[in-house]
C-alpha cells in the first residue's frame, strides 16, 4: 500500500507559518476562512508551547490557540493565500 | 491547475496488503471467554485458540497443534492447559508445550505461536505483531473514562458482526465527514481531525435533524439537540468516542461509544461496538432502565452501521479518491494508517508527525439546511387535505 498525495494540494500547496508566539514553524493550507491544514514536524512539535490536548470529556477540541491566531494573521497579511477566495 | 475537461478519471486500486496491521486488537468482552471453554477465533488470517488459565488470565494461541495439526480451539482446558483434542498434548499460556501426557518427554522446540494479551474495561485485546515483537508500551490502550468499570455506569451494551470488505473502508470513516449526513442522517456542524503518533482523532459537534429523528424514533428516548463527539483510535483498530448527547429538556447524557474491528483476513473482518452510558443521577434512578437506554443506543448504532456495510458492500476499493475541498483528509489519514503495515524500523515521521484538518462546514451546512427544509416541507405538503379544486 503506497500512499500518494491528495489531490487538492494540485489546486493549492501548503506554505510554511511561524508561531508568533514560540516561533514554531509548520506548513499550513488554508481553502476558505474557516478550513485549516496544519502539518506539523517533530521539531515544531517540540517547539509549541501551546498546545492544548483537549479534553474529550469536556467536548473540547486538541488545538494551539497561539498556531491558529498565527495562521489567520498570515492570512490577514497575505502572507497565506486562500485556495477560494470567492468566498 | 488545468485540466483537459474530457479525461475521464480512473480509479485505482493497488492489491490488498498481504500483512496485517501491528498493534492491539480487541477481540470482544472478556466474560465471554471465561467460561472455562476454549474459543475459537478467526483473526489475522489465522486461526485461534483463546481460553482461560486457572488464575483467570486469558491466552491466546494459535490454533493449530504443532505436533499433528490438531485445533486446539475443539480441545478441552486442563488446568492452565489447552489440551489437543487428537493426541492431547498440553500447551501453555506462552506457547510452550508443558506435557505429553504418553510421551517420557518434550521434544525440543515444541513453542508455537502466543499472542500477547490485554484486558481492561470488560475488554479482551491481543496483540498482533508481524515481525513478532513485544507490545509496544506506548501504544497500549488508555483505560476508558467512564464506561462500566466506572461507578454509575452502565455495562457495555456490545455487538459484533462480520463484515466482507477489507477494514480500510472503516478507518475511511474517521475522515469522511460528507457521509454522516448522507448515510447516517447526522448533520455535523463541527468537523476537525488530528493525527500524532499512534493516534487519529476526530472531533465533531453535530446537531439533530428535524426532518428526521431516527435515534430517538428508534429508542423512544427524549428529544436530542445534538452531540459532541471525540474519538480517538488507539492504533489501527481500536476507538473509544467520548460522546455526550445534549438534551432539549434535560441535562447533557455522557456515553462511551466504542467501534473496534479485527481483521478476519484481508477480505473481511469483525466489526464490534459497545455503548455504555452514564446514569443521571436521580435518586430514584432505576439502573435497568439506563442498561436498557444503554441497550436501544446500540441498537441505534447498529442501524448507522448497517447503513456502512449497505454501502461497503456495493463499493469498490479506491486509493485515488477525488477529494473537494469540503471533505475530509482522506490520504493524510491512509499515510498514518500505513504506519501499522510496515515494519517498525521503516516507519516514516510523515506517517506519525501531528497534523490538523479542520473542516469549513459553511457551503455543506447551507445545502443540508436546504434539504432539511425541504423534506419538512413535502412532508408538511403530503399531510396537508387535498384542496377542494385540485
Ligand atoms: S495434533 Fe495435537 S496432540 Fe497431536
Ligand atoms: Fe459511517
Amino acid at each position: 500500500m503506497s500512499v500518494r498525495a491528495d489531490n487538492r494540494l494540485a489546486d493549492g500547496p501548503m506554505h510554511p507559518v511561524g508561531c508568533g508566539s514560540c516561533g514554531a514553524q509548520v506548513l499550513a493550507r488554508k481553502s476558505s476562512w474557516q478550513q485549516t491544514t496544519v502539518q506539523w514536524d517533530e521539531t515544531a512539535t517540540a517547539t509549541c508551547t501551546d498546545w492544548d490536548p483537549g479534553s474529550a470529556t469536556r467536548g473540547r477540541f486538541p488545538v494551539c490557540e497561539q498556531m491558529r491566531a498565527s495562521i489567520a494573521q498570515a492570512v490577514v497579511d497575505g502572507l497565506l493565500p486562500v485556495v477560494d477566495t470567492r468566498s | 491547475m488545468t485540466q483537459t475537461t474530457d479525461e475521464v478519471r480512473t480509479i485505482e486500486a493497488e492489491a490488498l496488503p498481504t500483512r496485517f496491521a501491528r498493534g492491539w486488537h480487541c477481540i470482544g468482552l472478556e466474560r465471554n471467554f471465561r467460561d472455562g471453554k476454549p474459543h475459537t477465533v478467526t483473526a489475522f488470517g489465522k486461526k485461534l485458540v483463546v481460553w482461560a488459565d486457572s488464575s483467570g488470565e486469558l491466552k491466546v494461541l494459535d490454533a493449530y497443534c504443532r505436533h499433528m495439526g490438531g485445533d486446539l480451539s475443539q480441545g478441552t482446558v486442563k488446568g492452565d492447559e489447552i489440551a489437543c483434542p487428537f493426541h492431547d498434548w498440553r500447551w501453555g499460556g506462552d506457547g510452550r508445550c508443558k506435557q505429553i501426557p504418553y510421551a517420557r518427554r518434550v521434544p525440543l522446540r515444541a513453542r508455537t505461536a502466543a499472542w500477547p494479551t490485554m484486558s481492561q474495561d470488560g475488554l479482551l485485546f491481543v496483540w498482533n505483531d508481524p515481525e513478532g515483537n513485544p507490545p509496544i508500551a506506548e501504544q497500549a490502550i488508555p483505560r476508558i473514562d467512564g464506561g462500566p468499570d466506572a461507578e454509575g455506569w452502565t455495562d457495555w451494551a456490545w455487538y459484533e458482526t462480520r463484515v466482507d470488505t477489507n477494514c480500510r473502508e472503516i478507518i475511511d470513516n474517521v475522515v469522511d465527514m460528507a457521509h454522516f449526513f448522507y448515510v447516517h442522517h447526522a448533520f455535523p456542524t463541527y468537523f476537525k481531525n488530528t493525527f500524532e503518533g499512534h493516534t487519529a482523532t476526530q472531533l465533531q459537534r453535530g446537531v439533530s435533524r428535524d426532518d428526521l429523528r431516527p435515534s430517538e424514533k428508534a429508542i423512544g428516548g427524549p428529544k436530542r439537540k445534538g452531540n459532541t463527539s471525540v474519538a480517538t483510535y488507539h492504533g489501527p483498530s481500536f476507538m473509544i468516542d467520548d460522546l455526550i448527547y445534549h438534551y432539549e429538556a434535560m441535562d447533557d447524557v455522557r456515553t462511551v461509544l466504542i467501534n473496534c474491528h479485527y481483521p478476519i483476513d484481508e477480505n473481511s473482518f469483525v466489526l464490534m461496538y459497545g455503548i455504555s452510558l452514564q446514569r443521571p443521577e436521580a435518586e430514584d434512578e432505576d439502573p435497568a432502565e439506563a442498561q436498557a437506554l444503554a441497550e436501544k443506543m446500540v441498537a441505534t448504532t447498529r442501524i448507522g452501521f448497517e447503513q456502512d456495510v449497505q454501502i461497503w458492500k456495493n463499493k469498490t476499493r479506491i486509493d485515488n479518491p477525488l477529494l473537494c475541498e469540503e471533505d475530509g483528509p482522506v490520504y493524510q489519514l491512509r499515510r498514518w494508517y500505513e504506519q501499522f503495515y510496515v515494519d517498525v524500523a521503516d516507519i516514516d515521521s510523515a506517517m506519525t508527525d501531528r497534523f490538523e484538518f479542520e473542516l469549513d462546514t459553511t457551503k455543506p451546512n447551507e445545502a443540508w439546511q436546504r434539504e432539511v427544509e425541504e423534506n419538512l416541507a413535502r412532508r408538511a405538503a403530503e399531510d396537508a387535505p387535498v384542496p377542494q379544486d385540485a
